[in-house]
Parts: structure tokens; C-alpha cells; sequence
């Protein structure tokens, strides 16, 4: 009996000091910071939301706090941005900088976000976001669609040297498809089964390569367009047709993973798939062949397209303008800004460490990945065609799974394009 | 002292319970009157203004088809897993306490898939479902095996029911094996005596007594199945063709995806309904067909 009281007693004893332990390490921590903040320097936080340079920005805000004297924590979700700052905000706690996607500019931006327009930033970039005349969104990088190649697999096979602008059409491409099968490549071509890849980037191309995008997308909410006849509708699904004919996942295509088909790409056993350069993030795990690429996607055309890739700024990062942060924090995040834009580090850091397509002309960027080295090529060629940055939030969705139907050839090509118009006449314009 | 005054009966409540009623209270009693308020907003998840639209909410989440559709697919889910997880978990606790050898190993053995969490569970049977399978179908060349069953309607359905039944099975088959050793071994012999066979022993003795553990089972799993998302969302993520998108996912969608923050709340407000008024159907029929020996 004795001997359980003590044991009782000591545990009793035991996790008393554990409370009064957790109350003491709050206690400090909260001193930490506070100290901090009226120290030497502010504290400001930075939300990241391309995981795949996570690691890069907790190193960079080591550094940075230790040579600027500011306390720079970075923090990342795995939620969706949008709903991940719909948290944040509504637990009034938002970040000091946030990096989100540009349909978040738009919607957070008025509200939440402090005009730019007075940094020196802005006049060496085409690719901020204003609203209503108001800078708001400072542009991370540069990101573009196309058709990925590998061209040490295409040159095995065909022997002479592969010069992508010599396959601007689809006949061209057609042929080289057809010279690669018989040269013993089975199935030349990969397709991402994603909706975010067929319904937000290979289907948006059709509604940005339109010659009146905006007039394109309101006959779309207003039932008076018509896809199935559209010129750029049919000329882009003649070449997803061939990329879906000559398919390394044809025989299941909906079930195609997207790390297998970026393997395959990597390693040479299929020649082309429809991306962008986020896939060098998975594709450099697979020991890549140095010559990979970026090209348009081909189309039987002359408007010019087919020698274009689709993109533009991507990721966004804005300054929050709520009573939450003070204007010392406000300032510190502006000087960040300013840094990476206008100090050599923080060039080095956007493009060699994080390996991104600068969105600045005074930024040189020479040491990126094959992919993004086309996508600089094109890009300082005024060869991208712009994002349409107003698309519903359900569109990719929806669309998308209509297009996984085409491509697991459950309907045919006008049942998509009937599904596809249903959905915009259904569906409310964005206001913008 | 007297023990029956309203302040000593107070006194006792809030000493023994006062804790644990203000955190329920706050974590799910508040937030809950909170979401119903919200399904009277138009709120997008982030404005700052929350502007009152009435019962607009609602009369589109009764228009979404997809909903619907979500929540039939959800039932018939529900109905064919509830089924089977309890067949196979009582089949399991039945067989783990007839006495077999080692079956102590077993029972844990049958219970682990519980301990990995959903999210996992649905990226390894992903891998099975779209490797495994195919490779041993190819290579043996079954037609039936050979292309991956998460690339078809039916298939990627079938695949949510099997997971489940293999996830909740050995839970359950814990709560049937209590049931079956709550039935006194005295019962069981003078059932022996009777001249019961095995099956009549079970069907007419052991059964009846354990209904409250088929109460227990059956609410779990009808709530479990209805509720589903973590498997949903790693294993099939409600393809092909949005074909496998089941009411919770389509819920958090609309919130959160579409960013139609209201219609979401007020269909999951129906979804909780649905849930509740068969979960509580369920009790009170279970509880009525209990006896005690």
C-alpha cells in the first residue's frame, strides 16, 4: 500500500514538473521573439508554396537573417494555396509575404494586399500583376508549357541532328512520330493523365492561342461559341490525338502514372510529352540526358503559335496590408524583395539555387536546367504566349475529367467539345 | 450532507465532467453553430466580408447534380462495404476464437492494416492496383488483371470497397471477439447439452448475445464509410473521370477548391443529416434486438 502511494506521489510529482516545464519553455520562447522584435531587427514571415525549393528558402532565411539582422521564418503548406490563405486569414494570422498562385493575386489582392508600384522592381519586369493600376503581385519566376522533348532519343534513332523548329506542324510532327516507330521506338509519345495537365494547361491553350481571348471566353459563357468548328480547337486536338495514338500508356491510359512517363522521358524510351519545366522536378531524379527541351506544341497553322511556347510570370509573391503587420515588417519584406531582384546573392538565390526562369531583365540566368534554358530562350524571345489568369476555380476540374473521357476514348472528340461548352454556359463568368 | 440540492448536484458535474464538456463545447459545438451561420453567407474562405444570402446555399447545393451523385455513389459504397467489412470481421473473430493455433498472432495480425493510416494505405494499394496487379496479370496474361481496375468506373469503385474492407476488418474483428468472449462459457455448454450443433450454437446462443457488439460495429463503420475521404483522396482521388468522387471529397472541393465556401458548409451540413439520422436509426433498431442471457 505504501509503495503505491509513492509511486502515485512521484508521478503526481513527475507531471507537475512536465506542465510547469511546458509552461516555462512558452514562456521563453515568446521572450525569444519578443526580444528579437524590438532588438536589433524586425520579424517577418514568408509563405512558400513551390515545395520543391522548401529546403532552399529555410537555408536563404538562415542566411539572410544572419547578414540583414531581420528574423525571417518560412513556412509551407501542403494544402492548396488558396485554401491554406483562407486559414490564415480567417485565424487572423496572415504572413508578412505570401508566394501564391495569380488568380490569388487577383482575389486576395485588392483586400489584402499594399500597392508595389513605387519599387524599383517593377520597371525591369513584364510580368507583375497590377489591379485597378496597383502593383500587387511581385512575379517569382517564369514558367511555360510545350511539348518536352528528349532529343539524344530522337537523334539514336533518326541519326541526323533533332532541330525542333523543323516540326512546327502537324504533318512534320506526324512524320517524325511515324520515322520513330519504324526506327524501333514502339510508342514515341507520353500523355499525363492529370486534370490539371489536359483541363488547365493543354485545353487552356485552346482558349489562349484564340486571336480575342477575352471575346472567345465570353461567346464560351454565352453559348454562341462553337468549339467543335473552332480552327485552334481542332488544330491542337489533331496533335493530341497523335500524342494519344502513339501513347507509351495507351493501353490504360487513365491509370498512366505521372513519375513512370517522366522515367520514360528521362531515359530515352519515349521521346515527347506535354509539360512544362516544373516536370525537371521529377524528371531530374531519373539521371536525365542533358539534351531535353521544351518546343511548341506543332499545329497545322499560321498564326504564329505553333513557334510559341504558353506561359508567363508564375507564383506571385504579395505583402499583406492588415492590421496584423506592422509597417516595419511591411518594409523589411519590400527590402527581401528588393534583394532578390537587385543584390547578386539574391539573383544567385532565384536562379541557381532554386534553379527558377528569372522573371527580370537585369537577372541573368545562364547555370538553369535544359528545360528552363528553353523556356529563357523563349521567353527572351517574346515568344510565350500569356496565361489567361481568369479561369474559374472548377474549370480544371471539370473540363479535366471530360478530357481524361477522351482519353480513355470513352467519347469521341465532338462529345467533348459538347461537354466542354455545357460546362461554360453552366458555369458564371469571373468577374474581373 | 445533503446530496440531492441543485448546486451539489452542479458541484459534481462540472468536477467530473466540467473539462471535458467545455472542450467539447469549444471544439465542436461552437465551430458548429459557426459552419451553420456560414451556410447563410456567401463567403469565398478569405474576404473579409461575409454577406447574408438566406437559404441561397442551400438551394444550390440541392441543385449541384454532382453532389448527388457524389452522395448516391457514397451510399452504395457505404451499403456494399458496410456489408462486408462486418461479414469478414465477424468470419475473422469467429475463426480467432475457435481456438486455432496461434491465435493471439493472428488477431494482431488481422488488426494491423487499422494501424497505418488512410493516406498511406491508399498510395501503397495504389501501387498494388496499378503495378502489382498488372504486372502479375501480364506476365500470367489474365485478361481481367491486365490493365489497371482504378482506370475504370466500376473498377476504381470496387478498389475503394476492398481497401476498406481490408482496412476496417480486423477493428471490427477486435469488437466481435469481445462479443464472443462476453458469452459465458456456461451458456455455450448447456447449449452442448441441449444438443446444439456449432451452428446452431452460434446462430441461436452466441449471436443474440452479442448484439451489442453488431450495434457497435454497424455504427462505426456506416459512419467510417459515409465519412470517407483519406482513402478516396490518395487512392483514386476521384478518378477516372470524377466518377469516384465521394460526398466528403466533393464537399471539401466545393469549399475549398471552387471556393464556394457556403454551398460547400451546407452540403456538408446534409451530409452530416444523412449521416446522423442513419447512424441513429441504426442504434435504436440495434439496441431494441438486444437480450442478456
Amino acid at each position: 500500500m505504501k509503495k503505491r502511494k509513492l509511486i502515485a506521489a512521484a508521478l503526481a510529482a513527475a507531471m507537475a514538473v512536465s506542465v510547469t516545464a511546458c509552461g516555462g519553455g512558452g514562456g521563453n520562447a515568446e521572450g525569444g521573439s519578443g526580444e528579437k522584435g524590438s532588438g536589433s531587427g524586425v520579424a517577418f514571415t514568408i509563405f512558400n508554396s513551390k515545395s520543391e525549393i522548401q529546403d532552399q528558402f529555410e537555408e536563404l532565411a538562415k542566411e539572410y537573417s544572419e547578414a540583414k539582422g531581420v528574423d525571417v521564418e518560412v513556412y509551407m503548406s501542403q494544402d492548396t494555396v488558396a485554401a491554406h490563405m483562407a486559414t490564415k486569414y480567417s485565424s487572423n494570422d496572415p504572413y508578412t509575404l505570401a508566394m501564391v498562385d495569380a488568380k490569388d493575386i487577383y482575389s486576395l489582392g485588392p483586400e489584402h494586399g499594399i500597392d508595389l508600384s513605387d519599387q524599383d522592381w517593377v520597371k525591369n519586369t513584364n510580368y507583375a500583376i497590377s489591379v485597378d493600376d496597383k502593383v500587387l503581385g511581385f512575379p517569382v519566376c517564369i514558367e511555360a508549357r510545350g511539348l518536352m522533348y528528349n532529343a539524344e532519343a530522337i537523334e539514336a534513332v533518326t541519326g541526323t541532328e533533332f532541330k525542333p523548329e523543323d516540326y512546327a506542324t502537324t504533318d512534320a510532327f506526324k512524320g517524325l512520330l511515324e520515322q520513330l516507330v519504324a526506327g524501333g521506338m514502339a510508342t514515341p509519345t507520353g500523355v499525363m493523365k492529370e486534370d490539371w495537365s489536359l483541363g488547365a494547361h493543354f485545353l487552356c491553350e485552346v482558349y489562349e492561342e484564340q486571336e480575342d481571348v477575352e471575346g472567345f471566353i465570353t461567346a464560351l459563357h454565352g453559348g454562341s461559341a462553337d468549339l467543335a468548328n473552332n480552327a485552334k480547337w481542332n488544330s491542337l486536338m489533331d496533335t493530341f490525338d497523335l500524342l494519344k495514338q502513339y501513347n507509351f500508356a495507351a493501353s490504360s491510359p487513365v491509370a498512366a502514372e505521372r513519375e513512370v512517363l517522366e522515367q520514360q522521358l528521362a531515359e530515352g524510351n519515349i521521346a515527347f510529352m506535354f509539360g512544362g519545366n516544373w516536370d525537371w522536378s521529377l524528371i531530374k531524379d531519373f539521371e536525365p540526358s542533358e539534351k531535353l527541351g521544351m518546343m511548341p506544341v506543332p499545329q497545322n497553322t499560321d498564326d504564329g503559335t505553333n513557334n510559341k511556347l504558353v506561359g508567363g510570370g508564375s507564383k506571385y509573391f504579395f505583402i499583406d496590408s492588415s492590421d496584423a503587420t506592422s509597417d516595419e515588417q511591411r518594409q523589411a519584406a519590400k527590402d527581401f524583395l528588393n534583394w532578390l531582384v537587385s543584390d547578386p546573392e539574391g539573383n544567385a538565390f532565384l536562379t541557381e539555387k532554386c534553379a527558377l526562369v528569372p522573371a527580370f531583365s537585369n537577372v541573368e540566368a545562364t547555370g538553369l536546367d535544359p528545360l528552363s534554358l528553353s523556356v529563357k530562350a523563349y521567353a527572351d524571345g517574346g515568344n510565350l504566349v500569356p496565361n489567361y489568369d481568369y479561369m474559374p476555380d472548377d474549370h480544371y476540374a471539370k473540363c479535366g475529367a471530360s478530357f481524361q473521357e477522351y482519353l480513355a476514348d470513352s467519347i469521341d472528340r465532338a462529345g467533348l467539345a459538347g461537354k466542354i461548352e455545357e460546362y461554360w454556359k453552366a458555369t458564371a463568368p469571373v468577374e474581373h | 450532507m445533503n446530496t440531492n440540492t441543485m448546486s451539489y448536484k452542479t458541484k459534481q458535474f462540472l468536477m467530473f465532467a466540467g473539462l471535458t464538456t467545455a472542450a467539447f463545447f469549444a471544439v465542436v459545438i461552437v465551430p458548429f453553430i459557426y459552419g451553420l451561420y456560414l451556410t447563410f453567407t456567401s463567403w469565398d474562405g478569405v474576404s473579409k466580408s461575409k454577406p447574408f444570402v438566406g437559404l441561397a446555399n442551400y438551394a444550390s447545393a440541392f441543385a449541384d447534380v454532382d453532389y448527388w451523385q457524389a452522395l448516391g455513389r457514397t451510399f452504395i459504397y457505404a451499403v456494399i462495404a458496410v456489408i462486408l467489412v462486418n461479414v469478414v470481421a465477424f468470419l475473422l473473430a469467429f475463426l480467432v476464437t475457435s481456438g486455432v493455433k496461434g491465435q493471439n498472432f493472428f488477431r494482431a495480425g488481422f488488426f494491423v492494416p487499422n494501424l497505418i493510416g488512410g493516406i498511406v494505405l491508399g498510395y501503397v494499394w495504389k501501387f498494388v492496383f496499378n503495378r502489382a496487379l498488372v504486372a502479375l496479370g501480364t506476365s500470367l496474361s489474365i485478361g481481367a488483371l491486365s490493365t489497371s481496375w482504378l482506370a475504370t468506373t466500376n473498377g476504381a469503385m470496387l478498389c475503394m470497397i476492398i481497401v476498406s474492407v481490408w482496412q476496417y476488418a480486423g477493428y471490427m474483428m477486435l469488437i466481435y471477439v469481445a462479443g464472443f468472449m462476453s458469452v459465458s462459457a456456461d451458456v455455450l455448454e448447456a447449449a452442448m447439452i441441449d444438443g446444439c450443433t456449432g451452428v446452431q450454437t452460434i446462430v441461436h446462443i452466441s449471436v443474440p448475445l452479442m448484439v451489442s457488439s453488431f450495434v457497435q460495429c454497424l455504427f462505426l463503420t456506416v459512419t467510417r464509410c459515409f465519412m470517407v475521404y483519406d482513402v478516396n483522396l490518395s487512392l483514386t482521388k476521384g478518378e477516372p473521370f470524377g466518377s469516384s468522387v465521394m460526398a466528403a471529397m466533393h464537399v471539401y472541393n466545393q469549399a475549398f477548391t471552387y471556393k464556394n465556401y457556403g454551398t460547400g458548409q451546407a452540403e456538408a451540413l446534409i451530409l452530416f443529416i444523412v449521416c446522423a439520422v442513419v447512424g441513429v436509426l441504426q442504434v435504436y433498431i440495434g439496441k431494441k434486438a438486444e437480450v442478456s442471457a
